[in-house]
């Protein structure tokens, strides 16, 4: 009966999680118009969540691209197909691993930094605070963390793709003398921009809103309790992580797969 | 000393706050049972309870972050309950509140925390809003801290600031949630100053929540003290004083036992020692 009775309290449990988090969602929208008229704090913004990600973004697209580079080269070179190095390199990083990796990374970084920032917030009463300064903290706080999610991933995810490619290149052309020509002809002639470029754009966004979605929940949501604050921030990093890699498969089957 | 009165319209020529009947539970847990006050305009009223009485429960109604469960509460005459959110969130530009933690905002400075409610609320000119920012850091004693950001700042300067940016806006009423707890003597006796010097000088209503009879006393004009849902008295401090009530004598004095049992209820000592438990 014990865990009868655990497994019904587990499930009411996340029902009204995902309900509170639904709520959660609705009002930040209707604080994301407020939050584009003062577009200094969106700025502000993509400057923690954007530009302070875009290191390790760089750093891990450039080793990501490498080792496609290494090991599509010599899987093609035994067909006699390394001619087409560029493209699969290309169709990799824009279709699948920019987006997904770029997001996983965002999530990492920047998406339990949110959950961390605002969850002390709550707990240090400044978001209560505000409230009582008649300062609404979906306008004024969540509102530009928000705004700043969504277009951040895209950005970081096209030059996770772009630095991959360069990185592939360094490999294929560099190191292993394959011809410079080729590897961007291949490129150019076999990607399509909208098939692959933009699905992998829309794909990106996908993952900035949700990311960003979870991780300003569960901050807002979080015990304010230094405890309730580091499970917040871990559970930010495992759910959003899961759900860009579960949203990848069913954004895949819909976009290459006719779904 | 009688009961607060619970009958007829709000009184809004002399009081600024009015709670009526005031109902409240956390899940099956009751904070209050019929919670009657009243805030007289222009003065100082201190609300005292034991700690776990709910005293900033109430504050959260006044600000309308939480709603009772029945019973009204009144500012100025209006019905809160019955704003809606735009309206409320208009009201509480009209109030001021300090809270116990401060809760400045830590990526702010002195000088940014205590414009941020003015440049949130208003169009002014910068230069304008520099004049506003160090006159309310002068009442407080701290124009010379503006550029420290508050991790540079002592508990009892936080305060401070949190004081002069919960009066930026000039509001109507300032509250006060434990501005005495974890103070050191200087700080607290700082703090007892200004709240005083404060509430006459801008001609404000205060609402000051403690546990602090000492020092809550010394700038009340008026005294409510909570307990077990419901006030259990009232009056001027001298009164309070020397009532002869049980209730408010043990917490006036700080008794360790009286109404408010020394011991959390519990089975008998020789019960729950020899006739086994695992706890």
């Amino acid at each position: 009966m014990g865990m009868v009775q655990g497994v019904g309290a587990w499930t009411l449990g996340a029902i009204q999680r995902l309900g509170r988090a639904c709520l959660f969602l609705m009002a930040s929208l209707a604080g994301v118009p407020a939050a584009l008229g003062r577009f200094r704090s969106v700025i502000a913004q993509l400057y923690s969540v954007g530009v302070q990600t875009l290191l390790i973004i760089v750093v891990a697209g450039l080793f990501v691209g490498m080792v496609l580079g290494l090991q599509f080269y010599y899987n093609l070179v035994d067909f006699g197909a390394e001619s087409e190095l560029g493209l699969l390199v290309a169709l990799t990083l824009t279709r699948e691993l920019g987006p997904v990796l770029a997001g996983l990374l965002f999530a990492g970084r920047a998406g339990s930094a949110l959950t961390a920032e605002i969850g002390l917030m709550k707990a240090t009463e400044q978001l209560a605070a505000m409230e009582m300064m008649a300062v609404d903290p979906m306008q004024r706080v969540i509102g530009p963390r928000f705004v700043a999610g969504i277009i951040a991933v895209p950005l970081l995810a096209a030059i996770f793709s772009a630095i991959g490619v360069i990185g592939a290149w360094l490999v294929g052309v560099g190191q292993l003398g394959l011809d410079d020509g080729v590897y961007w002809s291949s490129m150019n002639g076999g990607v399509d921009f909208f098939d692959d470029v933009l699905n992998g754009i829309i794909k990106s966004i996908v993952f900035g809103f949700v990311i960003t979605w979870i991780a300003v929940f569960e901050g807002y949501d979080a015990d304010p309790t230094s405890r309730g604050v580091a499970h917040a921030t871990t559970r930010t990093v495992v759910s959003a992580s899961l759900a860009v890699l579960g949203l990848d498969y069913i954004l895949t089957a819909i976009m290459f797969g006719g779904l | 000393m009688n009961q607060a009165e619970t009958a007829g319209t709000p009184d809004t020529r002399d009081s600024l706050v009015e709670l009526r009947d005031v109902h409240f539970s956390y899940d099956t847990r009751p904070i209050y049972t019929g919670l009657s006050l009243r805030v007289p305009r222009g003065g100082v009223t201190v609300v005292m309870g034991p700690s776990g009485s709910g005293k900033s429960t109430m504050l959260n109604f006044i600000g309308r972050r939480l709603k009772p469960n029945s019973g009204d509460v009144f500012f100025d005459g209006i019905d809160i309950d019955k704003l809606s959110r735009a309206e409320m969130f208009a009201l509480r530009k009209r109030m001021g509140m300090l809270f116990q933690s401060s809760a400045l905002l830590t990526d702010l400075s002195v000088f940014e925390n205590v414009a941020f409610p003015i440049r949130e609320h208003t169009a002014l000119p910068e230069s304008l809003i520099r004049h506003l920012v160090l006159l309310k850091l002068e009442m407080v004693g701290l124009r010379g801290a503006r550029d420290l950001m508050p991790a540079e700042l002592s508990g009892g300067m936080q305060r401070r600031v949190a004081l002069a940016r919960a009066i930026a806006l000039d509001p109507d009423l300032v509250i006060y949630d434990e501005p005495f707890t974890g103070l050191d003597p200087i700080s607290m006796g700082v703090i007892v100053k200004l709240i005083r010097e404060l509430n006459d000088a801008l001609g404000t209503t205060s609402i000051v929540v403690t546990h602090d009879v000492e020092e809550g006393c010394s700038i009340a004009d008026y005294v409510y003290l909570l307990g077990g849902g419901k006030v259990i008295g009232h009056g001027t401090p001298e009164e309070m004083h020397n009532s002869d009530s049980e209730d408010i004598r043990q917490f006036m004095n700080g008794l360790p036992d009286g109404p408010v049992a020394y011991h959390y209820p519990a089975d008998p000592l020789d019960q729950d020692l020899f006739d086994g438990g695992s706890r």
